[in-house]
């Protein structure tokens, strides 16, 4: 019985910095209908600057608390300003998201730069001794943060319903431009509560960093929890966050004291995916209708990038000779492996392609399928004897199923909410390399993997694995062209904007959607095998959630709904720490800044440009001769 | 008279204690061209909602051919051979304006997606063949020059063309077109009114909403009228134009 008391204790005082992330998230998403993922970084910039303000500088900790919430506050309004805000103007729901992937990414980034990848454990506010309440210990700082959590949220429901903010806020979330119009300055609004969510997060942070140990990347562990709240609980109402964080924080502390601590991740995993099959509107509130005969999306902005014709597939078949003729140039065998590295890990951003650019269904989950292609076939060729030919066929197998399970699962939901759907996907696939230690080694990853072979050929050379591995590219590129640029691939593009209208032309759009997943599903375990036979080894976190980041990064770096932007891509972020050693510590803060630059000022990606630049050049020398030409309108 | 190929039964749509559509009742004759025509906020694009199942009726429904479509997701009524376009023009953004059209043509194609990925050469040459019937589409409507543009860079009125030319690759057996000579000049309007002519004279039947009276009276061989959700009139439209209910609609109750 006082176990069990010990343990909801423990799940409120969890649940109230749920809460508090999920208050913040609701905030923006209620103002701008976009999900923040940065949300949980914040959390973790704003405790480590406490940190340091209390621990290295040795101010008092009021004063050291009260300049990491504010010093949170202010670097959250830049990052609004800079980035969030202007790139709403213009972005669409999905780019948005990606935006704030890249946010948090970038933040983890710097958060790693600041402060090293070692974990910090900050001291509580008032002494280590638990308080006795009738018999059951209440550790004194879980009084303080249910305290803190207490008087947000109350300041929160106050500011929002009984002020003019409140009020101006409100009018943004219900219909934006109706509040423009009024006179409620939307960007300023926004803005507004992107710092305020900011301000939240930190103070969460910051209460709950003496119970825990903070990283720069437990950001995204805070961010996913808070979304789950989110979802649980609803967006209409300004309690269901809150109760949707206190439910969950008790449902995982409860999992983890009676089953395991693995399972928790599974219940806040299984939580959503009821939540969103029996009540997407959440819990606790109803929502209303969304009008289904209005384009949901309507800023896209898009080069098209067209393969008809001779030009493109004469720049195809000189990039493949170019490719081809890369190992008689290069004699440095360390480049010779990140070239390697690199086509293997373009195989993944292919499939990501086929999901995100042409069927618009964004994905924050496609390391899990190397996870899970990279493990199975790992562990059958290394402790069974499997041949790597047979495992990885498995591995592809294995994924194939899991993907038609998670698209089935996900097939109702949209843009956002099927986003983070795939990222808890992704989350919990993570937490199984981890924690099945029998099979997977755990953390310290799978070693002896052998080399790849076909047969009796073994690819033992990084020379044979490139060559391999780009015969392997050409194939997979020109199957997927086939279908692009046929009926198949329209249906997909025609699914990316347009669900609605694509429906009311006959597209079974589950079909199509279920077929893009499996696309990315196979490319990605095929993908994951090869790196795990060619890298001969395999750690949870080379095929964890960060590189699901990282292989949105690429694509969105070339080009989405390119097919082949996506190598120039792979080839700048794989090849780019290679080539300037020192500089492996700004790896993360660069992949995030590159994300966000990206979205920021080039959503076409660079193959994209390069082909609105040509198709200008192009449409220029025909306005020469007939001047009805027209180019594609760009920002 | 031929058998109708649409039937509306009894439609009621109520939204939040507005009556949308309230119990409008009539048929479209297979072969003809109809119009449906009221004031703003009559109820017409509700009625095209109604009828292909964006909106779930709250009484009556329709039927295609004889056959319900109550309870039909969009896709599957689509495959029935009925099409629809959209108000506001909805061509898909990111694709060429040849890509729009040819999407159009997607429940007609025969290979398969591993067959079109494989390259086969059977599906190359059915993608050749809906290529060139896209262009020779594009082409009726003048927009043949523009094919390899991305079909938002169109201004409205040619997008709502391609929303037609699209809707036309399904090969339907009748047209829902929603205000689709909106944002066309006079010229182009005369030149939509004789398109429309040879759509129905391929044997499509029909259905357009419309505002600009001069293409109705100029198309259509039966006239529907609504005003705040109820049907006040239907008729030829040289009836409909003189039928005192209608002329109050339009110009409101001062005239007496």
């Amino acid at each position: 019985m006082d176990q069990a008391v010990q343990i909801i204790i423990g799940g409120i005082v969890q649940g109230c910095v749920f809460a508090l992330i999920a208050l913040g998230l609701s905030l923006i998403y209620r103002v701008t209908g976009i999900i923040n993922l940065a949300q949980g970084a914040f959390c973790i910039f704003g405790a480590l600057l406490g940190y340091t303000f209390q621990v290295t500088f040795n101010w008092p900790m009021p004063l050291a608390i009260l300049a990491a919430v504010a010093g949170t506050t202010v670097f959250g309004l830049v990052i609004a300003r800079t980035t969030f805000v202007p790139g709403l103007a213009y972005l669409p729901n999905s780019s948005m998201l990606m935006l704030t992937a890249g946010l948090l990414t970038f933040i983890e980034g710097l958060t790693l730069v600041l402060w090293g990848s070692q974990p910090y454990a900050t001291p509580t506010f008032s002494g280590e001794r638990p308080l006795d309440i009738f018999g059951v210990l209440v550790p004194t700082q879980g009084l303080w943060i249910a305290g803190i959590s207490a008087i947000v949220i109350l300041a929160t429901w106050f500011v929002m319903g009984r002020t003019a903010l409140g009020k101006a806020l409100a009018a943004c979330a219900e219909n934006p431009m109706a509040a423009q119009i009024m006179g409620i300055d939307v960007p300023r609004m926004t803005l507004m509560s992107y710092g305020i969510s900011a301000m939240i997060a930190a103070l969460g942070g910051i209460a709950v960093a003496p119970l825990m140990s903070f990283q720069f990347d437990t950001g995204s562990f805070f961010t996913n929890a808070g979304f789950i709240a989110v979802v649980v609980g609803g967006t209409s109402s300004f309690i269901g966050p809150v109760a949707g964080g206190l439910f969950l924080g008790v449902t995982e502390q409860l999992a983890a004291g009676y089953v395991s601590s693995l399972f928790a991740d599974g219940v806040a995993l299984g939580l959503l995916i009821i939540t969103l099959l029996w009540r997407p509107q959440g819990l606790f509130a109803p929502r209303r209708a969304r009008r289904h005969d209005v384009r949901e999306d309507v800023r896209v902005h898009r080069a098209i990038v067209d393969f008809r014709g001779h030009g493109p597939a004469l720049a195809g078949i000189a990039l493949v000779i170019a490719l081809a003729a890369i190992p008689w140039v290069i004699n440095d065998g360390g480049l010779m492996s990140s070239l390697v590295i690199t086509l293997i890990l373009f195989i993944s951003v292919l499939g990501l392609d086929v999901l995100m650019g042409y069927a618009g269904q964004v994905s924050l989950g496609q390391a899990a399928f190397m996870a899970i292609g990279g493990y199975t076939s790992a562990i059958l060729a290394t402790t069974y004897g499997v041949p790597p030919l047979a495992a990885t066929s498995a591995g592809i197998a294995l994924s194939l199923a899991c993907a038609l399970v998670l698209s089935l699962v996900t097939m109702r939901l949209r843009g956002a909410y099927l986003a983070l759907a795939t990222l808890a996907f992704g989350l919990l696939v993570d937490s199984l390399t981890v924690g099945l230690t029998d099979l997977t080694g755990g953390p310290s990853g799978l070693v002896g993997i052998p080399s790849f072979a076909i047969g009796p050929l073994v690819l033992a050379s990084p020379t044979a694995m490139y060559f391999f591995t780009l015969a392997l590219i050409v194939v997979i590129v020109l199957v997927l062209l086939g279908g692009m640029r046929s009926s198949f691939g329209r249906a997909l593009q025609a699914i990316r904007t347009d669900q609605t209208a694509a429906a009311a032309l006959g597209i079974n759009v589950p079909a199509h959607k279920m077929a893009a997943f499996a696309i990315a599903a196979v490319l990605g375990s095929l993908s994951g095998s090869l790196y795990a036979f060619d890298f001969h080894f395999l750690s949870p976190e080379m095929v964890a959630t960060p590189r699901s980041f990282e292989l949105i990064a690429m694509l969105i770096l070339g080009g989405d709904g390119t097919l082949i932007g996506g190598l120039i891509g792979a080839a700048l972020i794989t090849l780019l720490p290679t080539l300037f050693q020192p500089l492996a510590l700004y790896k993360t803060l660069a992949e995030g800044a590159i994300l966000v630059i990206v979205f920021r000022y080039l959503p076409e990606g660079l193959l994209g440009r390069g082909a609105w630049l040509v198709s200008r050049l192009a449409g220029a020398l025909m306005e020469t001769f007939a001047p009805t030409a027209a180019a594609d309108k760009l920002p | 008279m031929n058998a109708p190929a649409l039937t509306v039964d009894g439609f009621v749509k109520t939204f939040g204690g507005v009556h949308a559509v309230e119990d409008v009742s009539f048929t479209v004759a297979d072969g003809s061209v109809a119009a449906l025509i009221g004031p703003n906020g009559a109820g017409k694009t509700t009625l095209f909602n109604l009828i292909t199942n964006f909106y779930p009726a709250d009484a009556g429904q329709a039927r295609f051919y004889g056959a319900s479509l109550a309870g039909l997701a969009p896709e599957k009524i689509a495959r029935l051979g009925l099409q629809r376009t959209f108000q506001t023009a909805r061509v898909f953004p990111g694709m060429t304006t040849l890509d729009n059209v040819l999407a159009g043509a997607h429940r007609r194609v025969r290979s398969h997606g591993v067959r079109q990925m494989l390259w086969l050469p059977g599906a190359r040459q059915e993608e050749r063949e809906l290529a060139a019937e896209a262009q020779a589409l594009l082409d009726l409507v003048g927009l043949s020059a523009f094919s390899a543009a991305a079909a938002t860079s169109l201004p409205m009125g040619a997008q709502k063309l391609v929303e037609v030319c699209r809707a036309l690759m399904a090969r339907p057996r009748m047209l829902l077109l929603d205000e689709p000579a909106a944002g066309l000049t006079d010229a182009e309007t005369a030149e939509f009114a004789s398109l429309l002519r040879a759509i129905r004279d391929n044997g499509i039947t029909i259905l357009v909403v419309e505002h600009n009276m001069s293409l109705v009276m100029d198309v259509a061989d039966d006239v529907i009228v609504l005003d705040l959700g109820r049907l006040i009139a239907r008729g030829a439209p040289a009836e409909v134009q003189r039928d005192a209910r209608v002329v109050e609609a339009y110009l409101g109750a001062q005239m007496e």
